[in-house]
């Protein structure tokens, strides 16, 4: 055929048309295109544009330490309420306290406080050295304005009464009833005084977070809308650069009262990817360690093993039981399947032992926590005991039984297939398993249709109160699961306002020991962190909660 | 013709206004709002109350569609909660502008492909060489983006090295020779993408030119051209390309209003901060304004992009006078 020569010149035709398209449209687009080398250090501020992370520097050096996160919902401290965004905040702002990378709570902000003898009233003296990352000096003028304006009605903080309502007028304010905030006193220039309801222990831990961090009311009155592109804050290391969606370049503050910290850069690699293998490519110099990689991280012989770490979390996953919706009225059911289920052969053989099976409803490394295990261990005779001795009898009087959870819809989660294997084995019980979408679940949630469903609860703050209190108290608005036992109630209440503080501790202990034999919660697993982290940096670690780490580690090359 | 555009032109509107309208109605009633998710742990129900009508999430469903639409007439789509202290244009224009740079250039590589090789298959129809060009294709087109990806990274980007694992540069890249000369190059970020996306598209306009140039093959004209003397390259080019676009137009036009949409599972894997990707995290967070504003887009896009596909089918072929009653 003839025309064979004709097909070899269109195809020729066709990619020297492709080749020369794909080169001149780049050249035309060259002119307004976003290519180009952009690791600019100056200036600094926020860039929402798909640009160029081909010029990005990610090469190894001495000073800078590179890490792989996500974009914050928000650099405003007042407003956030998620771990990720208390990352970056709690290194660039800070406040009259803070947590210590051993879990004491130790003055930041503040160079000493008073406690006064009923116990309401405290009385901060600023450090004389503390300035803001332009030069101002940090005053009580600036602490009250920012317990105002995190309380205030327009700045509209969901989670402003949570970790400031303790504070006198603080809820009026909230709700517009009030102009500013009578519990914030200004002594003098460096000294203020905050008043309480109620002699509540617990104050000086709400206060290590975010929400009542010290903001720069000058420049926020100037730039209401963007000012959180370049805050103005007094943490150890300030924001040079945000490019949404691609990284997120801290800098030292050189100013900070706590010392210059050593590490010059923190770079956040945002846009997502693999973080394992570019750890090994040697791009990033910290990558967590997911379940398909902990066998090798665990094996002696590969070159992970000696630069992975595991450490406990402040979180604990559990099932709930909506205690108003049969048949978790009723104690026994809850019991039974309680005691059906082998939650330590489940985080073995589904997570590969990740996760450590819940002995209880505090977390490990948390006051008050004891390694004993409070909670129903597997025993399918008790369990099938406590279903017969329940007012059902039996599971073919059960009504139906629907676990919800978060998902996609495909399948179960694992661990949940295995729970409920095993409730079909051991008591005869057919759960179905309902996924929601995050949205729908908290809708769902929070307007108590939940029968029965998988959640999990993240500290914010080094006190038992934070979950027993929040989550248990009969009249908490966080407690998801309608329980209420007047004896938990009692030892709660007494606890909240109990100034020794090893009493409160066995208060604590004690509610949750009923709280666990009430088993309005089945506690699943305490998580846990595991990373890989690079030897040239020195001094890291993962704390159980979010907490200014940065200015403690040293990067050495 | 005029009469005929303006005619179409003035239904635009009232497009909008209903699409908008339904959107707005049932994302509101849809379970689960932003202020909830923005929470996190903390939702105690009076608190939220509170912040949902400071954020202007109260009043009835109509008083906060006419305030939303009163913003959106002026360009102004609000504000985002999953990205607080964004506005909405400024989340949303710079990554549709990344999605339509990465979608333009696979348009490019689906048609400069596609195309010659429809052409090429309706040719040598007969010949065993075109079963088996349309059983490549039929491949080609069956692959899910979702399994092209992970092996040409495993390959390209971590064995040998030549590609970056994902991240977005732009379209351009400078290759500089010896320090002094800059050769402009295709970004190195785009080759992964563009193959990925490309590879069931051209398979697909291929087989349709294919089957519209076969059509067009048993044409009269095409005997007579033939029948001249003309070359058979001429005969193609001048006469079969052209009688077989129609079908073609219409795909890319519908194709230009896809790549504003983007590509989710191409910009999740790779990392490429698009619109698509975008658009499914603003839905599961019901980020409403953001949700909004992709949709008012993407509708006045689509209804003036289905008016120029049918003032270029009356460019194209001059049989086709729009608007006028058929003779």
């Amino acid at each position: 055929m003839g025309g064979q020569n004709r097909v070899l010149a269109i195809l020729l035709g066709v990619l020297a048309v492709l080749v020369l398209a794909v080169g001149g449209l780049s050249a035309v687009l060259l002119a307004s295109g976003s290519g180009g080398d952009d690791n600019g250090s100056s200036g600094g501020g926020v860039t929402t544009g798909g640009g160029s992370s081909a010029g990005v520097d990610t090469s190894p050096a001495s000073g800078r330490l590179r890490l792989a996160s996500g974009d914050p919902i928000t650099l405003d401290p007042h407003i956030a309420g998620d771990a990720l965004s208390a990352e970056y905040i709690v290194e660039i702002f800070s406040g009259l306290m803070t947590i210590d990378p051993d879990l004491n709570i130790v003055p930041d902000l503040a160079a000493s406080f008073e406690v006064s003898d009923d116990g309401t009233q405290y009385t901060f003296v600023l450090r004389d050295d503390a300035f803001f990352h332009t030069g101002r000096r940090v005053t009580a003028e600036d602490v009250k304005y920012s317990i105002e304006r995190a309380s205030s009605r327009e700045v509209a903080s969901p989670v402003a009464l949570a970790y400031l309502g303790d504070i006198v007028g603080v809820r009026d304010h909230f709700f517009g009833l009030a102009d500013d905030v009578p519990g914030v006193e200004v002594i003098d220039e460096r000294t203020v005084r905050f008043s309480l309801d109620a002699p509540k222990p617990y104050f000086l831990a709400k206060m290590t977070y975010p929400t009542s961090f010290v903001v720069d009311q000058q420049q926020i009155e100037a730039n209401p809308r963007n000012w959180t592109r370049k805050p103005n804050g007094t943490g150890p290391y300030e924001l040079q650069e945000w490019r949404l969606g691609e990284r997120i370049v801290l800098r030292a503050n050189e100013r900070y009262y706590g010392g210059v910290p050593k590490v010059a850069e923190v770079l956040y690699e945002l846009a997502g990817g693999s973080a394992l293998t570019r750890f090994e490519n040697d791009e990033l110099d910290v990558a967590p360690i997911t379940v398909n990689d902990i066998e090798r991280a665990r094996d002696p012989s590969s070159d992970l093993a000696p630069l992975y770490t595991v450490s406990p979390q402040f979180t604990i996953s559990y099932i709930a039981f909506n205690t108003n919706v049969p048949p978790f009225d009723d104690v026994d059911v809850r019991k039974a399947f309680g005691l059906a289920i082998d939650r330590a052969k489940v985080a073995e053989v589904t997570f590969n032992n990740m996760l450590l099976p819940a002995t209880g409803i505090l977390p490990p490394a948390l006051p008050g926590f004891t390694p004993k295990d409070k909670t129903y261990g597997f025993d399918p005779d008790a369990a099938r005991a406590a279903l017969a001795a329940s007012k059902y009898g039996s599971a073919a009087d059960l009504p139906p039984v629907v676990i919800t959870e978060v998902g996609g819809g495909a399948e179960g989660r694992i661990d949940t297939q295995a729970f409920l294997e095993q409730w079909r084995e051991v008591l005869g019980v057919n759960v179905e398993i309902r996924q929601t979408d995050f949205a729908t679940f908290l809708a769902d949630q929070d307007a108590g249709r939940l029968q029965m469903f998988n959640a999990g609860w993240i500290m914010d703050y080094p006190d038992p109160e934070d979950i027993l209190d929040l989550k248990f108290h009969s009249e908490s608005a966080l407690n998801d699961v309608s329980y209420s036992n007047p004896q938990v109630d009692q030892l709660l209440d007494q606890a909240r306002v109990d100034r020794d503080p090893e009493a409160r501790i066995q208060q604590y202990q004690q509610a949750e020991k009923l709280i666990v034999e009430d088993a309005a919660w089945l506690p699943l697993y305490f998580s846990q962190s595991h990373v890989v982290v690079n030897p040239a940096v020195h001094g890291w670690f993962e704390p159980p909660m979010v907490i200014p780490r940065l200015r403690f580690v040293e990067v050495v090359r | 013709m005029a009469a005929y555009v303006i005619r179409r032109l003035l239904w635009l509107p009232v497009t909008l206004l209903i699409v908008t309208f339904l959107t707005f109605t049932i994302a509101r009633f849809g379970p689960g709002d932003p202020v909830s998710i923005a929470a996190g742990q903390f939702r105690d129900p009076e608190v939220l109350a509170q912040v949902r009508a400071e954020r202007g999430l109260d009043g009835t469903l109509v008083e906060q569609y006419v305030r939303w639409l009163g913003g959106a007439v002026r360009g102004d789509f609000g504000d985002s909660f999953l990205q607080q202290g964004f506005t909405v244009n400024e989340l949303i224009f710079p990554k549709m502008l990344v999605s339509a740079q990465l979608g333009f250039m696979a348009l490019v590589a689906v048609f400069s492909l596609g195309i010659p090789l429809g052409l090429i298959a309706a040719r040598l129809n007969g010949t065993w060489i075109d079963p088996f060009i349309i059983s490549i294709l039929l491949f080609l087109q069956a692959i899910p983006v979702l399994v092209v990806i992970p092996p040409i990274l495993w390959l390209f980007a971590l064995q040998f090295d030549l590609l970056p694992v994902g991240g977005w540069g732009g379209l351009v890249d400078i290759w500089w020779i010896g320090g002094v000369i800059a050769i402009p190059i295709p970004d190195p970020h785009l080759y992964i993408p563009l193959f990925s996306m490309s590879l069931g598209g051209f398979a697909g306009v291929a087989r349709l030119v294919r089957i519209t140039a076969l059509e067009v093959q048993s044409e009269d004209y095409i005997r007579t051209a033939r029948a001249k003397g003309l070359p058979e390259s001429t005969v193609q080019l001048r006469h079969v390309l052209p009688n077989s676009l129609l079908p073609v137009v219409t795909v890319v036009g519908f194709a230009l209003v896809g790549i504003l949409e983007g590509a989710f599972f191409t910009e999740t894997l790779l990392g490429i901060p698009g619109i698509g990707r975008f658009t499914f995290e603003a839905v599961v967070s019901r980020d409403y304004d953001v949700i909004m504003a992709i949709t008012s887009i993407l509708a006045a896009v689509f209804v003036l992009m289905n008016l120029a596909v049918e003032l270029t089918y009356g460019w194209i072929d001059p049989r086709i006078r729009l608007g006028e009653a058929r003779s």
